[in-house]
Protein backbone atom coordinates (compact mmCIF):
# COMPACT_ATOMS: atom_id res chain seq x y z
CA UNK A 1 0.00 0.00 0.00
CA UNK A 2 1.54 3.33 -1.15
CA UNK A 3 1.76 6.23 1.57
CA UNK A 4 -0.57 8.33 0.00
CA UNK A 5 -4.00 5.84 0.08
CA UNK A 6 -3.19 5.68 3.94
CA UNK A 7 -6.26 7.13 5.77
CA UNK A 8 -6.29 9.91 8.48
CA UNK A 9 -6.10 8.01 11.81
CA UNK A 10 -6.55 10.14 14.48
CA UNK A 11 -5.07 9.35 17.97
CA UNK A 12 -5.47 5.87 17.07
CA UNK A 13 -2.70 3.24 16.95
CA UNK A 14 -3.05 2.76 13.39
CA UNK A 15 -0.41 3.75 10.85
CA UNK A 16 -1.76 6.85 8.28
CA UNK A 17 -1.78 10.63 8.36
CA UNK A 18 -2.56 12.44 11.77
CA UNK A 19 -4.00 15.89 11.55
CA UNK A 20 -1.37 18.49 13.45
CA UNK A 21 -3.51 20.02 16.13
CA UNK A 22 -0.93 21.52 18.09
CA UNK A 23 -1.53 24.46 16.51
CA UNK A 24 -5.59 25.47 16.69
CA UNK A 25 -7.81 28.22 16.49
CA UNK A 26 -6.15 30.43 19.16
CA UNK A 27 -2.83 30.29 17.15
CA UNK A 28 -5.07 30.94 13.91
CA UNK A 29 -6.65 33.83 15.61
CA UNK A 30 -3.08 35.41 16.58
CA UNK A 31 -1.20 35.30 13.31
CA UNK A 32 -3.71 36.63 11.36
CA UNK A 33 -4.70 39.44 13.93
CA UNK A 34 -0.68 40.31 13.64
CA UNK A 35 -0.85 39.89 10.05
CA UNK A 36 -3.55 42.32 9.16
CA UNK A 37 -2.98 44.62 11.97
CA UNK A 38 0.93 45.27 11.03
CA UNK A 39 -0.54 45.30 6.78
CA UNK A 40 -2.49 48.00 8.33
CA UNK A 41 0.26 49.43 10.25
CA UNK A 42 2.23 49.37 7.40
CA UNK A 43 -0.10 50.74 4.46
CA UNK A 44 -0.68 53.62 7.01
CA UNK A 45 2.68 54.41 7.17
CA UNK A 46 3.09 54.28 3.45
CA UNK A 47 0.51 57.32 3.11
CA UNK A 48 0.83 58.62 6.37
CA UNK A 49 -2.61 58.20 8.04
CA UNK A 50 -2.07 58.35 11.60
CA UNK A 51 -5.50 56.96 13.11
CA UNK A 52 -4.39 53.66 10.65
CA UNK A 53 -0.76 53.37 12.56
CA UNK A 54 -2.12 53.78 15.94
CA UNK A 55 -5.35 50.94 14.85
CA UNK A 56 -2.68 48.95 13.16
CA UNK A 57 -0.34 48.97 16.31
CA UNK A 58 -3.21 48.45 18.48
CA UNK A 59 -4.82 45.46 16.59
CA UNK A 60 -0.78 43.57 15.42
CA UNK A 61 -0.21 43.76 19.17
CA UNK A 62 -2.60 43.65 21.66
CA UNK A 63 -4.54 41.18 19.95
CA UNK A 64 -1.79 39.07 18.86
CA UNK A 65 -0.83 39.19 22.40
CA UNK A 66 -3.89 38.32 23.74
CA UNK A 67 -4.23 35.38 21.46
CA UNK A 68 -1.14 33.97 22.08
CA UNK A 69 -1.23 33.82 25.71
CA UNK A 70 -4.55 31.94 25.48
CA UNK A 71 -2.22 29.65 23.23
CA UNK A 72 0.37 29.55 25.73
CA UNK A 73 0.60 26.35 27.77
CA UNK A 74 2.91 28.35 30.66
CA UNK A 75 1.58 31.60 29.82
CA UNK A 76 3.50 33.36 32.63
CA UNK A 77 6.98 32.11 31.12
CA UNK A 78 5.96 33.17 27.59
CA UNK A 79 9.01 35.86 28.15
CA UNK A 80 11.07 32.47 27.46
CA UNK A 81 10.47 32.75 23.59
CA UNK A 82 12.83 35.54 23.47
CA UNK A 83 15.93 33.70 24.29
CA UNK A 84 16.93 31.58 20.69
CA UNK A 85 16.40 34.10 17.97
CA UNK A 86 19.53 32.53 16.94
CA UNK A 87 17.28 29.64 15.79
CA UNK A 88 13.54 30.47 16.14
CA UNK A 89 11.43 32.16 14.10
CA UNK A 90 9.04 32.25 16.93
CA UNK A 91 12.16 34.41 18.98
CA UNK A 92 13.04 36.16 15.99
CA UNK A 93 9.33 37.43 15.52
CA UNK A 94 8.81 38.22 18.86
CA UNK A 95 11.57 40.26 18.56
CA UNK A 96 9.69 41.72 15.59
CA UNK A 97 7.39 42.54 17.60
CA UNK A 98 9.46 44.43 20.61
CA UNK A 99 10.65 46.46 17.47
CA UNK A 100 7.45 47.18 15.99
CA UNK A 101 6.01 48.42 19.43
CA UNK A 102 8.85 50.78 20.26
CA UNK A 103 9.62 52.21 16.47
CA UNK A 104 5.82 52.21 15.61
CA UNK A 105 5.15 53.75 18.80
CA UNK A 106 7.60 56.22 18.34
CA UNK A 107 7.05 57.27 14.83
CA UNK A 108 3.23 57.61 15.52
CA UNK A 109 4.43 59.94 18.29
CA UNK A 110 6.68 62.00 16.52
CA UNK A 111 3.82 62.06 13.59
CA UNK A 112 0.87 63.17 16.30
CA UNK A 113 3.21 65.69 18.47
CA UNK A 114 6.16 66.75 16.13
CA UNK A 115 8.70 65.65 18.47
CA UNK A 116 11.99 65.48 16.29
CA UNK A 117 10.75 69.29 15.39
CA UNK A 118 10.26 70.33 18.90
CA UNK A 119 13.58 68.55 20.11
CA UNK A 120 15.62 69.77 17.55
CA UNK A 121 16.64 66.28 16.34
CA UNK A 122 18.48 65.66 12.72
CA UNK A 123 16.02 65.16 10.54
CA UNK A 124 17.77 61.73 9.60
CA UNK A 125 16.71 60.49 13.13
CA UNK A 126 12.51 60.91 12.00
CA UNK A 127 13.47 59.09 9.09
CA UNK A 128 15.49 56.15 11.16
CA UNK A 129 12.62 55.80 12.95
CA UNK A 130 10.32 55.71 10.66
CA UNK A 131 12.29 53.13 8.75
CA UNK A 132 12.44 50.77 11.74
CA UNK A 133 8.77 50.77 12.30
CA UNK A 134 8.31 49.92 8.66
CA UNK A 135 10.54 47.27 8.78
CA UNK A 136 9.68 45.80 11.97
CA UNK A 137 6.09 45.86 10.34
CA UNK A 138 7.07 43.85 7.43
CA UNK A 139 8.67 41.07 10.03
CA UNK A 140 5.40 41.09 12.05
CA UNK A 141 3.48 40.63 8.68
CA UNK A 142 5.89 37.70 7.12
CA UNK A 143 7.39 35.78 10.10
CA UNK A 144 4.42 33.56 10.72
CA UNK A 145 4.76 31.89 7.09
CA UNK A 146 8.42 31.81 8.24
CA UNK A 147 8.01 29.62 11.29
CA UNK A 148 5.56 28.02 10.04
CA UNK A 149 7.71 27.02 6.79
CA UNK A 150 10.89 26.61 8.42
CA UNK A 151 10.24 22.77 9.22
CA UNK A 152 9.37 19.59 6.72
CA UNK A 153 7.16 18.19 9.36
CA UNK A 154 4.07 19.29 7.59
CA UNK A 155 4.20 19.27 3.74
CA UNK A 156 2.26 21.29 3.49
CA UNK A 157 3.76 24.65 5.35
CA UNK A 158 6.49 23.67 4.10
CA UNK A 159 7.59 25.79 1.44
CA UNK A 160 8.50 28.65 0.70
CA UNK A 161 5.03 30.07 -0.40
CA UNK A 162 4.14 30.38 3.02
CA UNK A 163 5.76 33.77 4.27
CA UNK A 164 4.73 35.47 0.95
CA UNK A 165 1.09 34.62 1.85
CA UNK A 166 1.44 36.03 4.71
CA UNK A 167 2.99 38.75 3.53
CA UNK A 168 0.46 39.47 0.45
CA UNK A 169 -2.23 38.78 2.71
CA UNK A 170 -1.05 41.16 5.43
CA UNK A 171 -0.78 43.55 2.99
CA UNK A 172 -4.25 43.19 0.77
CA UNK A 173 -6.32 43.33 4.25
CA UNK A 174 -3.91 46.43 5.27
CA UNK A 175 -4.97 48.07 2.32
CA UNK A 176 -8.92 47.36 2.32
CA UNK A 177 -8.74 48.27 5.75
CA UNK A 178 -7.18 51.78 5.43
CA UNK A 179 -9.43 52.68 2.47
CA UNK A 180 -12.50 51.36 4.51
CA UNK A 181 -11.65 53.54 7.19
CA UNK A 182 -10.27 57.17 5.78
CA UNK A 183 -12.45 57.09 3.22
CA UNK A 184 -14.60 59.84 4.05
CA UNK A 185 -11.89 61.33 5.99
CA UNK A 186 -8.09 61.14 4.76
CA UNK A 187 -8.43 59.74 1.34
CA UNK A 188 -11.69 62.27 0.54
CA UNK A 189 -8.84 65.14 0.46
CA UNK A 190 -6.44 62.94 -1.51
CA UNK A 191 -8.34 61.39 -4.60
CA UNK A 192 -4.44 60.12 -5.65
CA UNK A 193 -3.84 58.34 -2.65
CA UNK A 194 -7.55 56.99 -2.62
CA UNK A 195 -7.00 55.66 -6.61
CA UNK A 196 -3.70 53.90 -5.96
CA UNK A 197 -4.39 52.39 -2.70
CA UNK A 198 -7.66 51.00 -4.97
CA UNK A 199 -4.98 50.19 -7.66
CA UNK A 200 -2.89 48.56 -5.25
CA UNK A 201 -5.71 46.54 -3.62
CA UNK A 202 -6.45 44.96 -6.82
CA UNK A 203 -2.91 44.11 -7.80
CA UNK A 204 -2.81 42.65 -3.84
CA UNK A 205 -6.08 40.42 -4.93
CA UNK A 206 -4.80 39.05 -7.94
CA UNK A 207 -0.94 38.01 -6.11
CA UNK A 208 -3.15 36.18 -3.48
CA UNK A 209 -4.90 34.23 -6.46
CA UNK A 210 -1.28 33.87 -7.74
CA UNK A 211 0.17 32.91 -4.04
CA UNK A 212 -2.99 30.32 -3.54
CA UNK A 213 -2.56 28.64 -7.17
CA UNK A 214 1.49 28.08 -6.25
CA UNK A 215 0.63 26.41 -2.70
CA UNK A 216 -1.62 24.20 -4.54
CA UNK A 217 0.10 23.36 -7.30
CA UNK A 218 3.50 22.56 -5.49
CA UNK A 219 1.06 20.43 -2.60
CA UNK A 220 -0.45 18.44 -5.65
CA UNK A 221 2.80 17.55 -6.42
CA UNK A 222 4.73 17.08 -3.44
CA UNK A 223 5.39 14.23 -0.95
CA UNK A 224 1.83 12.32 0.25
CA UNK A 225 1.30 14.69 3.00
CA UNK A 226 1.12 17.82 0.88
CA UNK A 227 -0.95 15.53 -1.56
CA UNK A 228 -3.13 14.65 1.61
CA UNK A 229 -3.42 18.07 2.53
CA UNK A 230 -4.37 19.15 -1.01
CA UNK A 231 -7.10 16.81 -0.78
CA UNK A 232 -8.77 17.99 2.29
CA UNK A 233 -8.69 21.42 1.13
CA UNK A 234 -10.15 21.05 -2.32
CA UNK A 235 -12.31 17.86 -2.76
CA UNK A 236 -12.79 16.36 0.85
CA UNK A 237 -12.95 17.80 4.07
CA UNK A 238 -12.40 21.37 3.94
CA UNK A 239 -13.81 21.92 0.29
CA UNK A 240 -16.40 23.50 0.81
CA UNK A 241 -14.77 26.57 3.10
CA UNK A 242 -12.38 26.38 1.18
CA UNK A 243 -14.46 27.35 -1.91
CA UNK A 244 -16.42 29.49 -0.68
CA UNK A 245 -14.84 31.18 2.34
CA UNK A 246 -11.28 32.01 0.44
CA UNK A 247 -12.40 32.03 -3.54
CA UNK A 248 -16.13 33.44 -3.54
CA UNK A 249 -16.03 35.82 -0.55
CA UNK A 250 -11.85 36.50 0.54
CA UNK A 251 -11.44 37.15 -3.48
CA UNK A 252 -14.18 37.07 -6.05
CA UNK A 253 -16.02 39.99 -3.96
CA UNK A 254 -13.44 42.21 -3.24
CA UNK A 255 -11.51 41.92 -7.22
CA UNK A 256 -15.48 42.62 -8.77
CA UNK A 257 -15.70 45.75 -5.96
CA UNK A 258 -12.47 47.40 -6.52
CA UNK A 259 -12.79 46.98 -9.88
CA UNK A 260 -16.78 47.77 -11.18
CA UNK A 261 -18.09 49.97 -7.79
CA UNK A 262 -15.43 51.31 -5.75
CA UNK A 263 -17.76 53.36 -3.34
CA UNK A 264 -17.56 53.83 0.23
CA UNK A 265 -20.27 51.15 1.12
CA UNK A 266 -18.89 48.78 -1.13
CA UNK A 267 -15.31 48.76 0.14
CA UNK A 268 -16.85 48.46 3.87
CA UNK A 269 -18.62 45.05 2.36
CA UNK A 270 -15.03 44.40 0.44
CA UNK A 271 -12.84 44.80 3.54
CA UNK A 272 -15.11 42.33 5.38
CA UNK A 273 -15.07 40.10 2.34
CA UNK A 274 -10.89 39.93 2.09
CA UNK A 275 -10.83 40.06 5.97
CA UNK A 276 -13.19 36.61 6.33
CA UNK A 277 -11.07 35.66 3.41
CA UNK A 278 -7.59 35.83 5.11
CA UNK A 279 -8.97 34.58 8.55
CA UNK A 280 -10.67 31.44 6.62
CA UNK A 281 -6.73 31.04 4.96
CA UNK A 282 -5.18 30.73 8.42
CA UNK A 283 -7.74 28.50 9.93
CA UNK A 284 -7.92 26.29 6.62
CA UNK A 285 -3.68 26.11 6.07
CA UNK A 286 -3.83 25.02 10.08
CA UNK A 287 -6.72 22.68 9.77
CA UNK A 288 -5.34 20.79 6.37
CA UNK A 289 -1.94 20.74 7.88
CA UNK A 290 -0.64 16.22 8.27
CA UNK A 291 2.09 14.65 9.64
CA UNK A 292 2.68 11.70 7.14
CA UNK A 293 2.53 8.02 8.13
CA UNK A 294 5.86 7.07 10.20
CA UNK A 295 7.09 4.36 7.49
CA UNK A 296 7.48 5.99 4.01
CA UNK A 297 8.93 2.47 3.10
CA UNK A 298 7.10 -0.80 2.97
CA UNK A 299 7.55 -2.63 6.53
CA UNK B 1 30.63 9.31 25.43
CA UNK B 2 27.72 6.96 24.33
CA UNK B 3 25.24 7.77 21.59
CA UNK B 4 22.20 6.12 22.42
CA UNK B 5 19.52 4.85 20.13
CA UNK B 6 17.30 1.70 19.38
CA UNK B 7 16.38 -0.62 17.14
CA UNK B 8 13.04 -2.34 16.62
CA UNK B 9 13.17 -5.86 15.26
CA UNK B 10 9.69 -5.70 13.11
CA UNK B 11 9.92 -9.77 12.80
CA UNK B 12 9.81 -9.91 16.76
CA UNK B 13 7.47 -7.15 17.41
CA UNK B 14 3.64 -9.06 18.56
CA UNK B 15 1.98 -6.52 18.83
CA UNK B 16 0.79 -6.61 22.65
CA UNK B 17 1.39 -3.34 23.53
CA UNK B 18 3.12 -4.24 26.90
CA UNK B 19 6.13 -1.80 26.24
CA UNK B 20 2.96 1.31 26.01
CA UNK B 21 1.81 -0.19 29.72
CA UNK B 22 5.62 -0.36 30.82
CA UNK B 23 6.25 3.14 29.72
CA UNK B 24 3.00 4.66 30.94
CA UNK B 25 3.55 3.13 34.27
CA UNK B 26 7.48 4.25 34.55
CA UNK B 27 6.27 7.93 33.44
CA UNK B 28 3.22 8.19 35.52
CA UNK B 29 1.79 9.34 32.28
CA UNK B 30 -1.74 10.86 32.92
CA UNK B 31 -5.08 9.53 30.71
CA UNK B 32 -4.62 9.71 26.56
CA UNK B 33 -0.70 10.44 27.20
CA UNK B 34 1.80 8.66 25.15
CA UNK B 35 5.48 8.03 24.37
CA UNK B 36 5.67 4.96 23.09
CA UNK B 37 2.68 3.72 20.73
CA UNK B 38 2.35 -0.03 18.58
CA UNK B 39 0.67 0.84 15.52
CA UNK B 40 -0.50 -1.40 13.52
CA UNK B 41 -1.27 -2.17 9.42
CA UNK B 42 -2.41 -4.55 7.62
CA UNK B 43 -1.31 -4.97 3.98
CA UNK B 44 -1.69 -7.11 1.08
CA UNK B 45 -4.98 -9.34 -0.66
CA UNK B 46 -6.92 -12.30 0.55
CA UNK B 47 -5.40 -14.70 0.83
CA UNK B 48 -2.07 -12.76 1.30
CA UNK B 49 -2.67 -10.82 3.55
CA UNK B 50 0.20 -9.52 6.60
CA UNK B 51 -0.14 -7.45 9.42
CA UNK B 52 2.63 -5.93 10.76
CA UNK B 53 2.98 -4.05 14.12
CA UNK B 54 5.27 -0.31 14.15
CA UNK B 55 6.69 0.58 17.57
CA UNK B 56 7.15 4.11 17.71
CA UNK B 57 8.45 6.62 20.09
CA UNK B 58 11.04 9.71 20.08
CA UNK B 59 13.77 9.41 17.49
CA UNK B 60 15.85 11.07 18.94
CA UNK B 61 17.12 12.55 16.27
CA UNK B 62 20.66 13.97 15.50
CA UNK B 63 19.20 16.79 13.59
CA UNK B 64 16.57 17.25 15.69
CA UNK B 65 13.65 19.64 14.61
CA UNK B 66 12.15 20.35 17.60
CA UNK B 67 15.52 21.64 19.34
CA UNK B 68 16.14 23.76 16.41
CA UNK B 69 12.65 25.80 16.65
CA UNK B 70 12.33 26.15 20.23
CA UNK B 71 12.10 29.71 21.42
CA UNK B 72 12.97 29.27 24.74
CA UNK B 73 15.92 26.40 24.60
CA UNK B 74 13.83 24.32 26.64
CA UNK B 75 14.50 21.51 24.01
CA UNK B 76 18.22 20.16 24.18
CA UNK B 77 20.38 17.41 23.31
CA UNK B 78 22.84 15.64 25.83
CA UNK B 79 25.39 14.44 25.61
CA UNK B 80 25.16 10.97 25.06
CA UNK B 81 22.45 11.77 22.25
CA UNK B 82 19.30 11.77 24.41
CA UNK B 83 17.16 14.82 23.29
CA UNK B 84 15.12 16.17 26.59
CA UNK B 85 13.03 18.89 27.30
CA UNK B 86 13.51 21.22 30.33
CA UNK B 87 10.14 21.38 31.96
CA UNK B 88 11.42 25.16 33.92
CA UNK B 89 12.07 26.04 30.54
CA UNK B 90 9.48 25.08 28.47
CA UNK B 91 6.82 27.81 27.53
CA UNK B 92 3.78 25.52 25.87
CA UNK B 93 4.06 27.06 22.55
CA UNK B 94 3.58 24.12 20.73
CA UNK B 95 6.42 24.61 18.27
CA UNK B 96 8.51 21.66 18.70
CA UNK B 97 5.14 19.56 18.32
CA UNK B 98 4.78 21.00 15.04
CA UNK B 99 8.17 20.72 13.95
CA UNK B 100 8.44 16.87 14.97
CA UNK B 101 7.74 14.73 11.57
CA UNK B 102 7.12 11.88 13.31
CA UNK B 103 4.21 13.66 15.88
CA UNK B 104 6.26 12.45 18.91
CA UNK B 105 4.90 15.13 21.26
CA UNK B 106 2.47 15.76 23.70
CA UNK B 107 0.78 19.00 25.43
CA UNK B 108 0.45 18.34 28.88
CA UNK B 109 -2.89 20.22 28.85
CA UNK B 110 -4.01 21.20 32.95
CA UNK B 111 -7.39 19.26 32.74
CA UNK B 112 -5.28 15.64 32.24
CA UNK B 113 -3.85 15.95 35.86
CA UNK B 114 -7.19 16.61 37.52
CA UNK B 115 -8.62 13.00 37.12
CA UNK B 116 -7.04 9.95 37.99
CA UNK B 117 -6.90 6.31 35.84
CA UNK B 118 -9.24 4.87 38.22
CA UNK B 119 -11.52 7.23 39.60
CA UNK B 120 -12.93 10.45 38.79
CA UNK B 121 -11.59 13.65 40.37
CA UNK B 122 -9.52 11.48 42.39
CA UNK B 123 -5.61 11.01 42.23
CA UNK B 124 -3.89 7.81 43.70
CA UNK B 125 -0.81 8.22 45.75
CA UNK B 126 1.28 6.68 43.10
CA UNK B 127 -0.37 9.41 40.62
CA UNK B 128 -0.47 12.24 42.65
CA UNK B 129 3.78 11.42 43.16
CA UNK B 130 3.79 10.97 39.49
CA UNK B 131 1.87 13.84 38.00
CA UNK B 132 4.29 15.91 40.03
CA UNK B 133 7.42 15.85 37.76
CA UNK B 134 4.70 17.37 34.83
CA UNK B 135 4.13 21.23 34.50
CA UNK B 136 0.78 21.52 33.36
CA UNK B 137 0.77 23.04 29.65
CA UNK B 138 4.13 22.44 28.97
CA UNK B 139 5.29 19.70 26.28
CA UNK B 140 7.02 16.62 26.75
CA UNK B 141 8.22 13.47 24.59
CA UNK B 142 10.02 10.32 25.82
CA UNK B 143 13.38 11.07 27.09
CA UNK B 144 14.57 7.31 26.83
CA UNK B 145 13.73 7.08 30.60
CA UNK B 146 16.84 8.91 30.55
CA UNK B 147 17.35 8.13 34.84
CA UNK B 148 17.09 4.73 34.10
CA UNK B 149 20.07 4.90 31.75
CA UNK B 150 22.04 7.12 33.85
CA UNK B 151 21.65 4.34 36.58
CA UNK B 152 22.95 2.17 34.08
CA UNK B 153 19.53 0.33 33.15
CA UNK B 154 17.27 0.00 29.95
CA UNK B 155 14.41 1.53 29.24
CA UNK B 156 11.42 0.83 30.38
CA UNK B 157 9.98 -0.03 27.22
CA UNK B 158 13.06 -2.19 26.37
CA UNK B 159 12.72 -4.44 29.97
CA UNK B 160 9.33 -4.74 29.49
CA UNK B 161 8.66 -6.45 25.92
CA UNK B 162 8.27 -10.01 26.36
CA UNK B 163 10.18 -10.49 23.00
CA UNK B 164 13.28 -8.64 22.87
CA UNK B 165 11.79 -6.30 19.91
CA UNK B 166 13.50 -3.37 21.13
CA UNK B 167 17.03 -3.30 21.31
CA UNK B 168 18.63 -0.22 23.07
CA UNK B 169 22.10 0.04 23.30
CA UNK B 170 25.12 3.03 22.12
CA UNK B 171 25.51 3.36 18.38
CA UNK B 172 28.88 4.21 18.63
CA UNK B 173 30.19 1.08 19.61
CA UNK B 174 30.47 -1.31 16.42
CA UNK B 175 29.77 -4.33 18.81
CA UNK B 176 27.02 -3.04 20.73
CA UNK B 177 23.72 -5.22 19.94
CA UNK B 178 21.61 -2.43 17.71
CA UNK B 179 25.16 -1.75 16.07
CA UNK B 180 25.61 -5.10 14.78
CA UNK B 181 21.79 -5.26 14.12
CA UNK B 182 22.02 -2.45 11.98
CA UNK B 183 24.93 -3.60 10.02
CA UNK B 184 23.77 -7.25 9.82
CA UNK B 185 20.27 -6.77 9.32
CA UNK B 186 19.90 -2.92 7.27
CA UNK B 187 18.58 -0.84 9.71
CA UNK B 188 16.50 1.53 8.32
CA UNK B 189 15.01 5.05 9.95
CA UNK B 190 11.39 6.86 9.62
CA UNK B 191 10.82 9.50 7.05
CA UNK B 192 14.42 9.43 6.14
CA UNK B 193 13.30 12.19 3.30
CA UNK B 194 13.34 14.94 6.39
CA UNK B 195 17.09 15.03 6.84
CA UNK B 196 16.28 14.46 10.77
CA UNK B 197 19.08 11.54 11.58
CA UNK B 198 16.76 9.62 13.80
CA UNK B 199 18.67 7.30 16.02
CA UNK B 200 15.84 4.97 15.85
CA UNK B 201 15.78 1.91 13.20
CA UNK B 202 13.85 -0.70 12.41
CA UNK B 203 14.76 -3.97 11.08
CA UNK B 204 12.62 -6.54 9.36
Amino acid sequence: MAAQDLPIVGDSFKLGFRFQRYWDMPMANAFFACEFGAGMFLVSLLVNYVPGMIAGLVIGVGLKSFFHLTHMGVPLKSWRALLRPDRSWISRGLLGIVFFVCFGAAHIANQWYGLSTAWNLPGFVGDLVRFGAGAAAVVCMTYQGLAMSHSSAISLWSTGLMPISSFVYSAASGVMLVLATAWNSFLAERPDTRQMLITAGLFLCFAVVAVIVSLLHASRHGSPGARKSFELLTQTLYAKWFYSLIWVVGIFVPVLVLWLTPTHAAIIIATAAILLGHYAYRVLIFKAGVFEPIMSFRP
Amino acid sequence: MARYGMVFDMKRCIGCNACVVGCKQENSLPDGVFFTKTLSEEYGVYPSVKRVYIPTLCNHCEDAPCEKVCPSGATYTRDDGIVMVDSDKCIGCGSCAVACPYDQRTELKADMFKNGLFQEGELTPFEEQGYARFTPGMVTKCDFCSGRVDAGLDPACVVTCPTDARIFGDLDDPNSKPSRLIQERGGRQPLPEKNTRPKVYYID
